[in-house]
């Protein structure tokens, strides 16, 4: 069996229900077992999409430029880190793994994730590799929440730091804005619909079909 | 071993292929022929086996937040924090947006999800449903994504080392009540198939 032997529900004008996974027809507009609206797609999944990556990329800037921490303290005087400045410091200390940690989890999953959902915007559009495009949709949604770690830190110090005397932390805005990429990518990711690569493919497939049937 | 009945039409998340659906074992599972997504599987006793994870990770949860999370020391001077800290602190900074967030992630959205899983699971185990489970039902998968306690337990392991000579900082009872509370959670979600806690649901007496 090749992979388009299958039959895409859209044709028979079925809709699976996005919340509880029932097959139905479309123009019954609420799935019947949870009453939630039925759509053949996602409605507008692809401008929702690239303007929510755009978001996340305008962010992306305060989120690296402005300090996420500030560290008062008696001893060694004021200090401001960035996310970059924080992976710097664990690399000095010889904290290879956290500074790998701290890397992979703030530097370079939402950089990758924005590529990842550019990629994924463009193979809906051409139809390119559906198999390996479905793929890599499975990996963005499961990884971006991971990039939370550098806010959760923040949030942990400032929270358990209360001794006036002797040290002060403060989070800083960059925490905010990378807060604000982490969950624009997370909404990308979510309203992007994997269907549309497929949709894309069969489009192709059917106008090379008609193409050999014209030679 | 029980045959059970299956969906009519099974349609893929992700690539859309229409199906009849096949007749499956418990412990089997489908797979989307064009895709590899997981479409359907029978994961044998998952009421019961849901339920007791979900029992044991909304007792973790009570005590992770009725006991000091983290100590910290400086010199002489000893603060404790608890879980609901992070939020209370990052709001008396002034990030009220921020602290709301971390809030969602790290409070709201685990207990949305042990409250709604409760509702649902417990009934079922008697093949009843309670009014509103199947909305309650509904909220389980977007609870889901924004639940992000694992992601916070990095980052209280980085924390720890983060503020390495300037205090020490100690774990508290609740930390382990937190590992105890993921551990629970994820057994509870890996052991229920979406589709399948669905079709009991709908077949379940009002």
């Amino acid at each position: 069996m090749t992979e388009f032997d299958l039959i895409s529900a859209t044709e028979y004008s079925m809709a699976r229900c996005h919340s509880c996974g029932r097959v139905e027809p479309v123009d019954a507009e609420h799935c019947p077992r949870c009453h939630a609206p039925l759509h053949l797609r996602k409605p507008d999944s692809l401008q929702r999409t690239v303007a929510l990556t755009i978001g996340a990329v305008i962010l992306y800037f305060p989120a690296n430029l402005l300090p996420v921490l500030r560290v008062e303290s008696t001893l060694s005087g004021t200090k401001q880190s960035t996310i970059i400045s924080g992976v710097v410091q664990f690399w000095q200390e010889g904290d290879y793994p956290v500074a790998l940690i701290i890397f992979i989890a703030s530097v370079m999953i939402p950089v990758l994730k924005v590529l990842a959902i550019l990629v994924l915007c463009l193979g809906a559009r051409f139809g390119y590799r559906p198999r390996v495009m479905t793929q890599l949709y499975r990996i963005t949604e499961y990884i971006g929440r991971w990039s939370m770690v550098d806010v959760f830190v923040v949030a942990i110090l400032v929270g358990v730091v209360q001794l006036g005397s002797v040290i002060t932390i403060n989070a800083g805005e960059g925490a905010f804005a990378f807060a604000g990429v982490v969950v624009l990518t997370m909404l990308a990711s979510h309203s992007f619909d994997p269907r549309l690569i497929w949709d894309a493919a069969a489009k192709n497939r059917r106008r090379s079909g008609r193409s050999q049937e014209a030679a | 071993m029980e045959i059970a009945k299956s969906p009519e039409y099974l349609a893929c998340p992700d690539c859309d292929a229409l199906f009849v659906a096949p007749m499956i074992r418990e412990g089997e599972r489908v797979i989307c022929p064009r895709c590899g997504a997981n479409l359907f599987s029978r994961r044998p006793n998952f009421v019961h086996r849901a339920s007791a994870f979900v029992l044991a990770a909304a007792f973790f949860f009570v005590l992770a937040n009725a006991f000091p999370f983290l100590t910290l020391q400086a010199g002489y001077r000893q603060s404790y924090m608890h879980l609901s800290g992070c939020v209370s602190g990052l709001e008396e900074q002034g990030f009220p947006v921020l602290a709301a967030m971390v809030g969602v992630f790290t409070l709201v959205a685990p207990t949305l999800l042990i409250v709604a899983l409760l509702y649902v699971l417990v009934p079922l185990l008697r093949e009843r449903r309670l009014p509103w489970a199947l909305t309650l039902c509904r909220t389980i998968h977007e609870a889901r994504r924004w639940n992000m306690v694992e992601v916070f337990l990095l980052g209280v392991l980085v924390s720890l080392l983060k503020l390495g000579n300037l205090a020490t900082l100690t774990l508290g009872t609740s930390f382990w009540a937190f590992v105890g509370l993921i551990v629970c959670l994820v057994s509870a979600l890996a052991a229920i198939d979406h589709a399948e806690l669905w079709e009991q649901l709908e077949a379940a007496r009002p």
